[in-house]
């Protein structure tokens, strides 16, 4: 598959919409190819697996948008979920699905999150300045759609670093 | 309407733990906001690195063959070339100058494990300092972070945008954080984000 191109001179907007593809594209290569059991298969002694991200970064990026940043609470199936007596249940339950599943999972939320960025960043949306809706638990306020972006960009590539190390455990795979 | 938030400018100091490192702004401009997550990833990778002895900082996590301090030196060394070799169109600086890259291209890599833990963060604290002032140079044009590069892209035939730069700055170092925190884990059993 081809990458989203990261334009060397464009505005903040699109240069920070450009960067969070191509993160969300590296990511998608690293898994791509895997049978359910290799993505469930983790570098010890680290217990993070491809599936357990894939399904981990759905929920992370679906939430910053459209829960934290809009107030729309959690898409399906995580608001089903009950988080305080199973905080890690992304990553535990990654493993019954099948990679299929998985992908269809992370196409919705990145759907989703991009439907409310098209519309926040549209000529009379918020902008980049605009401010969630839902505040910070720890009392330091809203968050900018600016930081948002960037938070998920810096997300994406630690994760994507986690996933190096794992494919190349798995089948040798390497690459940037 | 923008906090008057004025990046960390921390580099000689090295934060060592995870609860020293400050949260980049909720609410700044564009330059305040990028400086605060590469300040934020610099710490981490201070905090990933820290307290380990030289033979902890060469260990590996096999199959891959990165280490701690492989990935600080050649950080390092990304920080020269970016922010003064592409950005200002400087030389390499000094310390890189002399090495045969063409001969050698992973000598960060290789060499790191001959340094002690103290020399491989006074590099790493220095690479960043310059860093820093390159940047201030470049963003006091009228440009500011749209001001071009001196060097170009070899592929693209385009000079790359300080906003270009800064943020491909945070996505390297975040990439290679996610390595530093398997590394971690694996040589001594540290997690954390």
């Amino acid at each position: 598959m081809e990458r989203t191109e990261r334009p060397l001179r464009a505005d903040e907007a699109t240069s920070l919409r450009a960067f969070l593809d191509y993160h969300r594209d590296t990511f998608r290569m690293k898994c791509s190819g895997l049978t359910q059991e290799q993505l469930a298969q983790p570098l010890a002694p680290s217990d993070m697996t491809l599936g357990g991200m894939m399904k981990h970064l759905a929920i992370v990026d679906q939430s910053w948008f459209e829960d934290d940043f809009l107030s729309r609470g959690f898409m399906p199936p995580f608001d089903t979920v009950d988080w305080d007596a199973d905080p890690d249940w992304e990553w535990r339950t990654a493993k019954d699905d099948t990679p299929e599943q998985l992908l269809a999972l992370f196409d919705e939320a990145v759907r989703r999150s991009d439907a409310v960025l098209d519309e926040a960043l549209a000529a009379d949306g918020v902008g980049l300045d605009g401010l969630s809706l839902e505040k910070a638990p720890d009392g330091r306020g809203r968050f900018s759609l600016r930081w948002i972006l960037l938070h998920m960009i810096e997300e994406y590539a630690r994760h994507n670093g986690h996933a190096d190390l794992i494919r190349e455990s798995i089948d040798g795979q390497t690459g940037q | 309407m923008l906090s008057p938030y004025v990046a960390s400018v921390a580099a000689m100091t090295p934060f060592a733990t995870a609860e020293a490192r400050i949260d980049p702004p909720l609410l700044a401009d564009e330059l305040a906001t990028l400086r605060g997550y590469l300040d934020f990833h610099r710490d981490t990778l201070r905090w990933k690195t820290a307290g380990l002895d030289q033979q902890q900082l060469a260990t590996p996590h096999p199959p891959s063959t990165m280490t701690l301090g492989g990935i600080m030196k050649h950080l390092a060394l990304v920080e020269d070339h970016w922010f003064s070799v592409i950005l200002l169109g400087n030389e390499q600086a000094e310390q890189w100058r002399d090495v045969d890259w063409e001969g050698d291209p992973d000598w960060e890599w290789r060499t790191a494990a001959d340094d002690t833990p103290e020399q491989q963060l006074a590099l790493f604290d220095e690479a960043c300092a310059a860093s820093d002032r390159c940047l201030e140079q470049a963003v006091a044009a009228d440009t500011g972070l749209a001001t071009p590069s001196v060097k170009e892209s070899r592929r693209d035939k385009s000079a790359f945008s300080v906003r270009w730069i800064l943020v491909h700055m945070i996505e390297e170092y975040a990439r290679h954080n996610g390595h530093a925190d398997l590394i971690r884990e694996a040589v001594d059993g540290q997690t954390g984000e």
